[in-house]
């Protein structure tokens, strides 16, 4: 049953990269980030960074807020490393984080690769954690789990957005393990919960069509807000017609607006970007913009 | 005496008194009074978007809906509940985490309004301490698979026996739905029904060694079906 095993048994063809990225030993990064309101300011107050996590802090576009970008120095993640991101929005700030590029999980010898990601909101403040594609090869894994704590009148749009196998080589995925955990806490209290988990034969699941019926990408976002529920319907007057081989809707659970993409790559990444970028604009009043590097 | 074995996936082996047959098979009977019948979990949708069509896709679905979907995640509920059945704070955490975990507000629905069903019912005709002990510790909605748990906890119907039952009625349930919706005859259902259950056998297995953390599950495609069902033009479906 372990991975090692059925890897051996079927060696894959490495990338250059990938050679590289698993000669290297488990790594330890964490990036913590927190702003505050300073006069109606956003202004940065707290900034750590340590091997191969690392941020920057762009210039925002014209009317919109601030901004940091994530960078994964390593060259992708592999079985062992674990990533720590803390990111904190004081009292009426507004902040959007989001990745430089897409991240890539390379396939594990058996350890996981753990992404924690902490997303705290206080009092006033509008939060985006805006991801772009993980990419997962044949034999990753990934236990990722986004912990999110509301304070009342905060509001946060998450997402996260996962790619099974590498598209340009058409790769599927046979094995691994697919954890990705979503708590969202108000006070403390926990008030939703959500896992995608499939561990072992990853086949079965992903070609499943009650699971992911062979699609090869999916991306999901929640709103979380005190206006959420109300703002259900003006959201999915938002969603872009769904284009062939993908699909989406949002649904409004326990205070908060879910939505979930499924479909190929590409498509999903279009009406992801497109619903993502109208939202902010509807909820928020910003630049129906996406940042520069998401277009790269 | 006659027992009922029912194997699990470990080596344990666990009795079912006649007792315990009876009070499993009258709460999880489809004429216990929790609506079930009301709740297709967007199978509704799945029918009239032409992915569930046939005895055949209906067989698939449910049996990926139980090995890796929401069957798989109310089974790992079920057994925590159970076995912290007579801890009222770590159960409360497990009723907290079964009424959070939810992929759609009809599917929230469908798990809160059973699970409350459930209880008024069984407080009601078989009143338990642990189901009142559970309920002085939580006071939030309340999950249906956490419920029925307690109830067989508090009974002292093993966990085995009492998992097996309550997905079997996750089953039956919705290959009554299917049967309805397809629709399909009364044959075809009871063949799926039959077809299905190493599907059961295997989940309520697994549920027995997964560690809580791995809640989850992969069910998206089913997922999104409940979620679109919420704007489905004609529904004869709670869920």
């Amino acid at each position: 049953m372990s991975v090692a095993t059925s890897l051996s048994e079927a060696p894959l063809p490495a990338s250059g990269a990938e050679v590289i990225a698993l000669r290297r030993t488990a790594v330890a990064g964490e990036a913590a980030l927190g702003v505050r309101a300073d006069n109606g300011i956003t202004r940065l107050v707290e900034l750590h960074q340590r091997d191969p996590l690392s941020l920057r802090l762009p210039q925002p576009g014209r009317g919109d807020i601030f901004e940091a970008s994530l960078i994964t120095t390593s060259g992708g993640v592999v079985g062992g490393d674990s990533l720590r991101i803390e990111i904190t929005a004081g009292a009426g700030s507004a902040l959007r984080v989001y990745p430089q590029a897409a991240e890539k999980i390379y396939r594990s010898l058996g350890a996981d690769s753990r992404i924690t990601v902490g997303l705290s909101a206080s009092a006033g403040a509008w939060l985006e954690w805006l991801p772009q594609e993980t990419i997962l090869f044949d034999g990753a894994r990934l236990r990722r789990d986004t912990n999110i704590e509301l304070a009342p009148g905060a509001r946060v749009l998450a997402g996260e957005f996962l790619v099974f196998g590498r598209r340009a080589s058409g790769e599927r995925l046979s094995r691994g393990l697919i954890h990705d955990g979503w708590r969202l806490r108000r006070g403390g209290k926990l008030v939703w919960a959500d896992a995608l988990h499939a561990d072992g034969d990853l086949a079965a699941p992903l070609a499943s069509p009650a699971c992911l019926g062979g699609v090869t990408a999916f991306a999901s976002l929640i709103y979380a807000a005190e206006d959420a529920a109300a703002q259900l319907e003006a959201l999915r007057e938002l969603l872009p017609e769904e284009p062939a081989g993908a699909q989406h809707a949002l649904t409004a659970v326990n205070g908060l607006v879910v939505g979930r993409f499924l479909g190929e790559a590409l498509a999903v990444r279009r009406s992801y970007g497109a619903f993502w970028a109208a939202a902010r604009a509807r909820l928020a009043g910003l630049p129906a913009a996406l940042p520069r590097l998401w277009h790269v | 005496m006659t027992t009922v074995m029912v194997m699990g996936g470990t080596a344990m082996t666990e009795t079912l008194d006649h007792a315990g047959l009876y009070r499993l098979m009258t709460w999880l009977s489809p004429g216990y009074p929790v609506g079930a019948f009301s709740y297709s979990h967007g199978l509704e949708y799945a029918v009239e978007e032409g992915t569930v069509t046939d005895a055949a896709a209906l067989e698939i679905w449910l049996a990926d809906l139980l090995r890796y979907g929401s069957g798989r995640n109310d089974a790992i509920l079920f057994h925590y509940a159970h076995r912290l059945a007579e801890r009222p704070a770590a159960l409360a955490e497990v009723a907290a985490l079964g009424a959070a975990f939810t992929a759609s507000a009809e599917r929230h629905l469908e798990t809160t309004a059973q699970g409350r069903a459930f209880t008024e019912a069984t407080l009601d005709a078989w009143p338990c301490a642990a189901l009142e002990r559970f309920l002085e510790a939580w006071d939030g909605p309340l999950a249906y698979p956490v419920v029925v748990a307690v109830a067989a906890a508090g009974h002292g119907l093993g966990l085995e026996p009492s998992l097996h039952a309550y997905l079997h009625a996750f089953t039956g349930n919705l290959v009554s739905a299917g049967v309805r919706l397809i629709p399909l005859g009364q044959r075809a259902g009871q063949q799926a029904i039959a077809a299905l259950e190493p599907a059961v056998a295997e989940t309520a297995a697994m549920a027995l060694t997964t560690p809580l953390a791995d809640l989850g599950g992969a069910g998206l495609l089913a997922d999104l079906a409940a979620m679109k069902h919420e704007t489905q033009y004609t529904r004869l479906f709670r869920s």
